[in-house]
């Protein structure tokens, strides 16, 4: 009887485990448990690197006390008293503002340009878009260079001028997928019924398509942005002399010489700034798109 | 000023045509006494580039290109002077302090290896004014048309501080000194932490040190192929650190690959100074003046005699010496050598050396047996300062020909590859 | 005979029909001329033809021509007819034949780029899950976190774990408190699970978002049905999800794996000569005298490289989209 019993109560329990396993509405534990430990495994650096820019000591793996030196007080080591870590600073500034909006224009052009436009070439332009987006960086900063030094030597120097062409050709891309992106879910409908209202094909789009794209354009404005903040590859080979060496390039540089938590601060004002065009690139959309129902981070991000 | 040039360069062509390598000439000159060559037929002969490859045993006389910019130039007032130079090699209080005096700015780009610097130079990505060449490198930026001849009288330094064998006759690769002026000289050995490694150790192993598989992972070299596998030929036991020797050049590339293999050593510039005082690592390659500046990189708390530095009793090592050239692009010519002098100042250049470089100029008023006295140089780093005896015994690593160059850069490409 | 309309004047013209029949391909009921949308992508191609065709001719003319005898830089042959294929076929020998030193780096960067985009897609697929599926009121919040590592420097991220990995930072202090090692690892002295993992860290976020994407659109009701016919919560992700978020898989796959074959500067920061890729390859020879030919050539090498499953994803998405 007992032996019954005993069975019936593992039975039990088994089909308990395997209902519980077959449940389609169980929590998620597992899948829950990585995305957690993914989360902290991708952030958590990056705030210790953050704190450690407030290192008293040099060294940026060891703590050794809270200090604002590395910021403020060494008078030439800190990241606002060393002038060439102040003048990369500009040079970040500098280089990606320019970039990114005289990408964004060309590329919203491109975007509207290709969707309407049906024919091979428009798919050979695709196709060279979609290339410089996936194509290694390196490929297109060793390119520019050799670009810059051979055949264009006393056209273009390498510096400021060089950076920005690289960049925006690299960069193009971005505003060209999320505004196309847009693009598709907006049909010809209002520049038709505009031209109907007696626009001429210019004025229709001034008027009545790119107000609907203009969530999409800021999008890309704020990822191009953040990207070309960020990028070093292309702008450490078509730097000149010190002036035109952004913040990135400094890091690269002191990364794999001896940094000082100096080059933790200056990577925090990289992240600072990328963070504050995010955010006011996201308030700004929130207040125009209020009212058409899209106006969740979630959609902004999906852009 | 243009006589006076020309007065010069004919004592010295006299002497040159007198078998001038100097040799019978008091210690002065020791700098360009037969230095010792011994060993391979080096890039002497089949010398494929149309350079004039000089040594010290066989000095240059170097072809002007023009004229040296008159005396009565004006200062060029309120410009931002162009230095082009390593990273780390200036105080940077001596900077401002020049800064001050002159009422300019400076702008001070780095380069992280010579073949860097030059190669930004000779392609015109930068446009310095003062630019800081190791000496295998004056040949070909003259015959380009690359350096401008310097001015003597803007130059009062020279005579008053420096070593005179820089100036009369002038050191080997540039005789009469039409182009440039030392910056400063070092040497290249073994640098080491003494609390872990002994004093007897050391001078017992010598370049072995760096190969011992006691320390793997505690091991930095420098990045730099002239530097990495120059020392291992010495290693090695192959005592011409210019060798164009397929096979020299073959087992000095194994040694190397040894070493960042196996033994997992750390291709750096800049182990001695950042890391050694730091613990990180325990023996390095190390140029004399890395380790003399190491002292200011150690944490609070540790004393400088924990700081070793090994070079061969017998002077037999390598040596060298910077040097500081103005280009002919630069823009501020007579600041330039304003630049060059406030340098070789007594008070400045020594600042440079004391309080942050560690790179000893060649100034008379240095004493190196006060070095250590003066608290300059820790006792333990005795071997680290340069006497100009040193210069009569040590190798010098001079110019390579074209195909030599190609041989030490296929290596060296190996090394990188990792295989 | 067009009927004539003279009394509607918001009526399209007798001329403007025509036109909008005529032009069956443009958009229907307006009229654009034909130069019209063509001249949008006017100065986008011009750039781009500019930036990336002309540099690219620039490659070709440095790896075929040849060095110049001081200095030994670059001399780049602009004549096709002149072109030297010497140091092209230098380069490519010293892949096979030899001392083959090239072989190793690139037998590398094929392990690691695989190696990396697996652990990418199978970290995640699995992360893209949860979030797009399960994660219920935190979606927004999830979302966001997921994203940051875009507006973060890629720099900054892989010099953070430089500094964790150093032999007193925290990883080490973390594996030797808990007793999983003796003592403190060298995690930067060559060794090939930091590169692997470095890529990953850097790269996963361009996985996670086109997965998302995918995975957010699937509409419940098909899950739903799949468990309606009987199948298991296995089954029902082997035959609804994965194949519905395939294109995502093979987007991401792309987006991820082809810009680390060119990558360069995680090996510089994470690791030494011993876990060197084709990227430092290159880096190393457009730094050095002499060696301009060869970086020519080992660029155009690394495009052939990257182009093949660019092609092939291309011709996918083409298929994909003319079969929906």
């Amino acid at each position: 009887m007992s032996e019954m019993g005993a069975t019936a109560g593992t039975a039990a329990e088994a089909t308990k485990r395997q209902s519980w396993f077959k449940n389609p509405w169980r929590k998620p534990y597992f899948l829950e448990g990585v995305t957690v430990l993914y989360l902290l495994w991708s952030l958590v650096p990056v705030v210790i690197a953050v704190i450690f820019s407030f290192n008293g000591g040099r060294s940026r793996s060891a703590w050794q006390g809270f200090s604002l030196r590395w910021w403020t007080a060494d008078p030439f080591d800190s990241l606002f008293h060393n002038p060439s870590l102040r003048q990369a600073m500009i040079q970040t500034f500098k280089l990606s503002s320019v970039a990114s909006v005289v990408a964004v224009v060309l590329g919203t052009l491109f975007a509207i340009g290709i969707d309407r436009w049906h024919g091979r070439p428009a798919r050979g332009a695709n196709f060279t878009m979609l290339l410089s987006f996936v194509v290694p960086e390196i490929i297109l900063g060793v390119s520019l260079f050799l670009l810059f030094t051979q055949l264009l030597k006393n056209t273009v120097t390498l510096g400021t001028g060089a950076q920005w062409l690289g960049l925006i050709a690299f960069q193009i891309s971005y505003p060209v997928i999320i505004v196309r992106a847009r693009l598709l879910t907006i049909g010809p409908e209002y520049e038709e019924a505009a031209m109907d209202l007696g626009a001429t094909p210019t004025q229709a789009i001034r008027k009545a398509l790119l107000p609907l794209l203009f969530p999409a354009i800021l999008a890309s404005f704020a990822v191009t942005f953040a990207d070309t903040v960020d990028d070093f590859v292309t702008v450490r080979y078509l730097s000149g002399k010190a002036d035109s060496e952004p913040l990135s390039v400094k890091i690269y540089g002191a990364a794999r010489a001896s940094p000082t938590p100096a080059v933790n601060a200056a990577a925090t004002v990289m992240l600072i700034a990328t963070l504050l065009v995010i955010v006011v690139g996201y308030l700004i959309y929130r207040r125009i798109s209020r009212g058409t129902g899209d106006s969740d981070v979630g959609s902004f991000a999906q852009l | 000023m243009a006589e006076r040039h020309h007065r010069k360069m004919d004592r010295r062509s006299f002497m040159r045509r007198a078998g001038g390598t100097a040799l019978a000439l008091p210690t002065a000159s020791a700098i360009l006494a037969a230095c010792s060559k011994p060993g391979s037929t080096g890039d002497a002969t089949g010398s494929s580039g149309p350079v004039d490859v000089a040594r010290p045993g066989d000095p240059v006389t170097l072809p002007l290109n023009g004229e040296p910019i008159p005396t009565d130039t004006p200062i060029e007032a309120g410009a931002t002077l162009q230095v082009y130079n390593w990273s780390d090699y200036f105080y940077r209080k001596v900077l401002a302090e020049f800064e001050e005096q002159y009422d300019v700015k400076i702008e001070w780009t780095t380069f992280n290896n010579m073949e860097e610097g030059i190669q930004k130079l000779v392609a015109g990505q930068v446009k310095p004014d003062v630019f800081f060449p190791t000496t295998d490198y004056i040949s070909r930026l003259v015959q380009t048309d690359l350096l401008q001849p310097l001015n003597h009288d803007l130059l009062p330094n020279m005579a008053n501080n420096v070593w005179p064998s820089f100036s009369e006759p002038g050191p080997w690769y540039d005789q009469g000194w039409q182009y440039t002026v030392p910056y400063v000289i070092y040497t290249t050995g073994v640098a080491y932490r003494r609390d872990h490694i002994d004093d007897s150790l050391a001078q017992e192993k010598g370049y072995e040190l760096l190969w011992d598989p006691e320390y793997t992972g505690k091991i930095s070299y420098y990045d730099s192929y002239r530097d990495a596998l120059g020392m291992a030929m010495l290693r090695n036991g192959d005592l011409d650190p210019n060798s164009g020797d397929p096979a020299v050049i073959d087992r000095a590339r194994e040694a190397v690959s040894e070493l960042v293999g196996p033994l997992q050593g750390k291709l750096t510039i800049n182990g001695t100074y950042a890391k050694l005082p730091e613990d990180e690592y325990y023996v390095t390659q190390a140029w004399s003046g890395d380790i003399v500046g190491a002292q200011w990189y150690l944490p609070r708390g540790t004393g400088t005699d924990v700081l070793g530095y090994w070079y061969p009793d017998d002077n037999k090592g390598l040596i060298g010496n910077d040097t500081m050239v103005i280009p002919t692009t630069a823009q501020n010519p007579r600041l330039a050598h304003e630049f060059l002098n406030f340098f070789l100042d007594k008070k400045w250049g020594y600042e440079n050396f004391v309080n942050y470089n560690g790179y000893q100029p060649p100034f008379t008023t240095i004493e190196p047996d006060t070095l250590i006295s003066e608290k300059v140089v820790p006792p333990s780093l005795n071997r680290a300062i340069v006497t100009e005896e040193m210069f009569t015994k040590a190798y010098v690593q001079g110019q390579l020909s074209a195909d030599v160059d190609d041989l030490w850069l296929d290596a060296w490409d190996q090394i990188q590859a990792g295989s | 005979m067009a009927a004539t309309s003279t009394s509607d004047p918001p009526a399209p013209t007798r001329r403007q029909k025509k036109k909008a029949k005529a032009s069956a391909n443009e958009a229907s009921g307006a009229w654009y001329p034909r130069w019209y949308w063509p001249s949008f992508t006017v100065p986008g191609i011009v750039w781009l033809a500019l930036l990336f065709l002309l540099p690219f001719f620039t490659v070709l003319s440095v790896a075929f021509g040849t060095v110049d005898p001081i200095f030994r830089q670059p001399l780049p042959v602009y004549q096709p007819w002149w072109w030297s294929f010497a140091t092209f076929n230098e380069t490519l020998s010293k892949f096979y034949a030899g001392d083959a030193i090239y072989q190793g780096p690139l037998i590398r960067t094929f392990a690691y780029v695989f190696a990396a985009s697996f652990i990418c897609l199978v970290v995640g697929y699995a992360v893209a899950y949860y979030a797009a599926r399960y994660a219920g009121k935190y979606r927004v919040l999830v979302l966001i976190l997921l994203i940051s590592p875009f507006w973060i420097s890629y720099l900054m991220r892989i010099y953070a774990w430089q500094s964790l990995l150093q032999p007193d930072g925290y990883v080490n202090d973390i594996l030797t408190g808990l007793h999983i090692v003796g003592e403190p690892v060298n995690w930067l002295a060559g060794k090939h699970i930091t590169v692997i993992l470095g890529l990953v860290y850097g790269y996963i976020p361009f996985m996670i978002l086109p997965l998302f994407g995918s995975l957010d659109r699937i509409n419940q009701s098909m899950l739903e049905a799949g468990r309606d016919l009987g199948g298991s919560p296995f089954e029902t992700f082997r035959r609804v999800t994965l194949p519905l978020s395939r294109p995502a898989i093979l987007a991401g796959l792309v987006i991820v794996s082809l810009p680390m074959f060119g990558d360069y500067y995680t090996n510089n920061l994470l690791g030494t000569t011993q876990t060197s890729m084709f990227g430092n390859l290159i880096d190393n020879a457009v730094t050095q005298a002499g060696r301009g030919p060869e970086a020519g050539s080992l660029v155009i090498i690394l495009m052939i490289i990257v182009i093949v499953p660019m092609l092939y994803y291309l011709h996918e998405t083409k298929r994909a989209a003319a079969a929906r």
